[in-house]
């Protein structure tokens, strides 16, 4: 039995093992970034970190919602990476037996370019299980860092061309 | 140099070198306290306490801060004759002596604010005449007696008398100036109040007595005033300098030939703590291979490069274009990664030079401390353990409210009563603890924990009109809403000071650490701190572009200027997508100007445009259309690394005081990021 926090998106619940889950906050606005992609809604402070945040309906290409008092981030962290998912409302933390994860049927797992990896039948409820390193992308379009304000200095190698 | 960059100078290392000894001062008068307690006396802690406060003066009286002077000679003339006598100092003593450094400290303070330093209160002097007196009256050598009228000479105080004596065995004469002031040397320009400044140019002046004289045509007001002074003037230049005849001159010097000159000095009962006082005022100066600079000029260095490092980006830009355009650029690339090795290694060196020894944070902790149990009727038993970590100094800086926010809670409102913890089978004497370590190279944890009573979570939920929180982070939340009041618990002594909220804010949001609590009931409690060793601060500009709140330092701002939309030159846009370039006006030099809004795509409906930041990038001037300016603020700029926002012109967020980040804009990167797309360059100059 592993614990999975459970949200909801359009109606349909969702499920991300606890572990890789940092925390779940109310939601109030995120500072918008501009020149990044239409499903990031912006930045916030979590813990004195400044930490993304992704519009999973955005994201998963639904529709729009309106802010509501459920609406929450999800945040969550994958290697070094921490990232939040806004999502329409997470207040469950359920047990989950990983045997009975069963893999997304071939329609599902194309009609969700992927993000949903494997289904959960709870009695009458369907989970769907979240690829979280899907949804968040790889680290790869890495384009020279700004480095004059920059405080980490010593992390960074500017990409020296040749 | 102007002559006030001098003394600007001159005041500011006054400043540091007076915290510095004031720092020693407190140290050392707890250290004598503990010692005491334990009943052993502790002479080199008073002599400690002596030399600091020796330095204090000395310093005091060459940047000419009266007040002080006056404070830290009446404790250093006691703690000589106290130690010259030896025994315990009594607990009295030591408290008037922390109010006396504490009264030094709030002076400089003052100075530091660029404000005076008041006139010492009667009371707190009178307070340390009566230490000097004590002390004088368990000294039993017997001093020469000066030449002047024995009414007179009851009424100079110890201290003066041994000042007289210091400044006589110093190579100074003691001498003193008789003035009766009337209507025709006021005719003159005679005042006592003249006289005394006119003599203080040629003599330091140790009293003005008053007295009363027999009416005669010299005093017809019956009244004359004897100024006892030092100098080493000669009597002509003297009465020369201040306009009175050498009937007004007398010496008061005893007649010991031994007195006058300094190399003979011994006759006196000269203290063997003392140096000579040229030699003690550099003391502390070149004692270590230890240099105090002002933050002020390492952020000079850091913001130097800073520069640096942008040119480096711009270099690399240049060469990768050369790149592609075929040429062969391996030899540069070379000399590059040296160079970017380099700068990272300058960087380096910059950061460790701002660090300062974690110790140095809790070095004022103990006295707090003290100070708090004597207004809390606390008996509190303080552990510090400090290690060997080091961060930025302003880390340090913002982190000391907070523990001071910590203690005083800790003290106030958890360690309970001696009466009512031995009822609960503790000890008499609670206990706060303080550790500090270094997490990794990156981060520093501090705990402040007390075996008090505990926070009461039903009581503060209560108190917040939540419901009662199950586990410590849900009573972290609750302590730290804004506004709080738990005034049923809160004193005096803790009430005024900053709340949870603040701690909060200031670990959480401006520093980017964490804070977490523990708490048991009946048991005690603990916070603890990460935060990281250094942050990156910045001075900044912020402003509004279509309703969004933005910062960009100052550093990198050429100018603001107010846009005139009248006199704007509006060039023909191109329809490859480019943001639409206005051209600016600005002492008969075309500034290409762009709209920030344009250039991030923010929809907006109503575009004031009312003022242009100027930046320069590669030495032609930009000019980005922004609503309107907010203010300007020194913030602490934290990284945005995450893939999914990383954007150009984005170098970090901060935080405003509103709990969100905000963007901190490199607007010279931006501007470049745009030259390929928009023809920037091509607009003449």
């Amino acid at each position: 039995m592993t614990l999975h926090v459970v949200f909801s998106l359009a109606g349909t619940e969702y499920a991300l093992p606890v572990d890789t889950v940092l925390q779940m906050e109310t939601f109030s606005g995120a500072t918008h970034v501009p020149g990044v992609p239409a499903y990031v809604a912006g930045i916030v402070t979590v813990r004195g970190l400044v930490v993304p945040v992704i519009d999973l309906r955005a994201r998963f290409g639904l529709p729009p919602a309106d802010m509501t008092l459920d609406t929450r981030i999800v945040v969550t962290e994958s290697g070094s990476r921490v990232v939040a998912l806004r999502v329409d409302s997470a207040r469950e933390v359920l047990q989950l037996d990983l045997e009975k994860h069963q893999p997304a049927p071939a329609v599902v797992s194309e009609r969700s370019s992927g993000f949903v990896r494997a289904v959960h039948a709870l009695g009458p409820r369907l989970l769907l299980l979240v690829d979280l390193q899907k949804i968040l992308g790889e680290n790869s379009h890495d384009h020279e860092p700004l480095a004059r304000l920059d405080d980490d200095g010593s992390k960074r190698r500017p990409a020296l061309p040749g | 140099m102007t002559a006030t960059a001098d003394l600007k100078e001159f005041i500011a290392a006054f400043l540091l070198e007076a915290e510095e000894h004031l720092t020693v001062a407190n140290t050392q008068l707890l250290a004598i306290e503990t010692s005491q307690r334990g009943g052993e006396t502790n002479p080199r802690a008073v002599r400690e306490t002596f030399r600091s406060l020796h330095t204090i003066k000395g310093l005091s009286a060459m940047v000419g801060v009266e007040p002080i002077v006056a404070i830290a000679h009446r404790m250093e003339t006691f703690l000589r004759d106290f130690d010259r006598s030896g025994g315990a100092l009594p607990a009295d003593a030591i408290d008037a002596l922390l109010e006396g450094v504490r009264a030094i400290e709030q002076r400089v303070s003052a100075l530091g604010r660029g404000d005076g330093a008041a006139a010492p209160s009667d009371e707190l002097l009178a307070m340390l005449d009566s230490l000097g007196l004590a002390a004088a009256r368990s000294v039993p050598a017997a001093l020469p007696v000066l030449d002047l009228d024995p009414a007179m000479l009851k009424k100079l105080a110890p201290f003066e008398v041994d000042q007289i004596f210091r400044g006589i065995a110093a190579g100074a004469r003691a001498l003193c100036v008789e003035f009766s002031p009337s209507p025709a040397r006021a005719n003159a320009g005679l005042s006592i109040n003249s006289v005394r400044e006119r003599l203080s140019t040629v003599a330091e002046i140790v009293r003005v007595l008053p007295r009363a004289v027999p009416v005669n045509p010299q005093a017809p007001g019956g009244l004359s005033f004897v100024l006892i002074v030092l100098t080493r003037a000669s009597d002509q230049a003297l009465l020369t300098r201040v306009g009175l005849d050498s009937s007004a001159l007398r010496s008061i010097q005893p007649e010991l030939p031994g007195l006058v000159t300094p190399v003979e000095a011994s006759v006196l009962p000269e203290p063997d703590i003392g140096l000579a006082p040229d030699e003690e005022l550099f003391d502390g100066q070149t004692r270590r291979g230890v240099v105090r600079v002002d933050v002020s000029r390492l952020d000079d260095a850091m913001e130097g490069l800073s520069s640096l490092i942008v040119t480096r980006f711009r270099l690399a830009r240049a060469v990768a274009a050369l790149a592609e355009r075929g040429v062969n650029t391996r030899e540069i690339a070379e000399i590059m990664a040296d160079n970017a090795r380099q700068l990272r290694d300058l960087r380096a060196a910059i950061v460790r030079v701002r660090m300062v020894p974690v110790s140095e944070l809790l070095e004022r902790v103990p006295l707090l401390v003290r100070g708090l149990q004597r207004a809390t009727n606390r008996s509190v038993r303080l552990e510090l353990e400090g290690g060997s970590a080091e961060l930025d100094k302003s880390v340090s800086e913002r982190l000391f409210p907070v523990i001071v926010h910590l203690v005083r809670n800790a003290v106030d409102h958890a360690i309970e009563s001696p009466d009512e913890r031995v009822r609960r089978g503790k000890s008499e004497e609670g206990l706060v603890r303080i550790t500090c370590s270094a997490r990794s190279n990156t981060r520093l944890e501090l705990t402040v924990t007390d075996d008090g009573r505990g926070i009461d979570r039903a009581a503060v939920a209560r108190k917040a009109g939540r419901p009662s929180p199950d586990d410590n982070p849900g009573l972290l939340d609750l302590l730290c809403i804004p506004g709080l009041s738990t005034r049923e618990i809160a004193t005096t002594t803790s009430g005024r000071g900053m709340g949870m909220e603040i701690v909060k804010r200031t670990v959480v949001d401006e520093l980017g650490g964490e804070l977490e609590l523990h708490s048991e009931l009946g048991k005690g409690t603990t916070f603890t701190l990460r935060v990281p060793l250094t942050i990156s601060i910045v001075d900044a500009f912020s402003f509004e572009c279509a309703e969004q709140r933005f910062v960009v330092p100052v550093g990198m701002v050429d100018e603001i200027v107010e846009v005139d939309a009248s006199r704007l030159v509006q060039i023909p846009a191109n329809d490859d997508g480019s943001p639409p370039v206005d051209i600016l006006s600005r002492r008969g030099v075309a500034v290409p100007m762009i709209q920030l809004a344009h250039v991030f795509h923010m929809k907006t409906e109503k575009r004031a445009n009312s003022k242009a930041i100027i930046v320069r990038r590669a030495g032609l001037p930009v000019a980005f259309a922004v609503d309107r300016m907010l203010g300007q603020q020194e913030v602490v700029i934290r990284p945005v690394n995450d893939a999914l926002v990383r954007a150009p012109g984005v170098a970090g967020a901060t935080d405003l005081g509103d709990g969100r980040p905000t963007l901190v804009l490199d607007l010279v990167a931006l501007s470049a990021s745009l030259t390929g797309s928009s023809k920037l360059l091509g607009v003449p100059r």
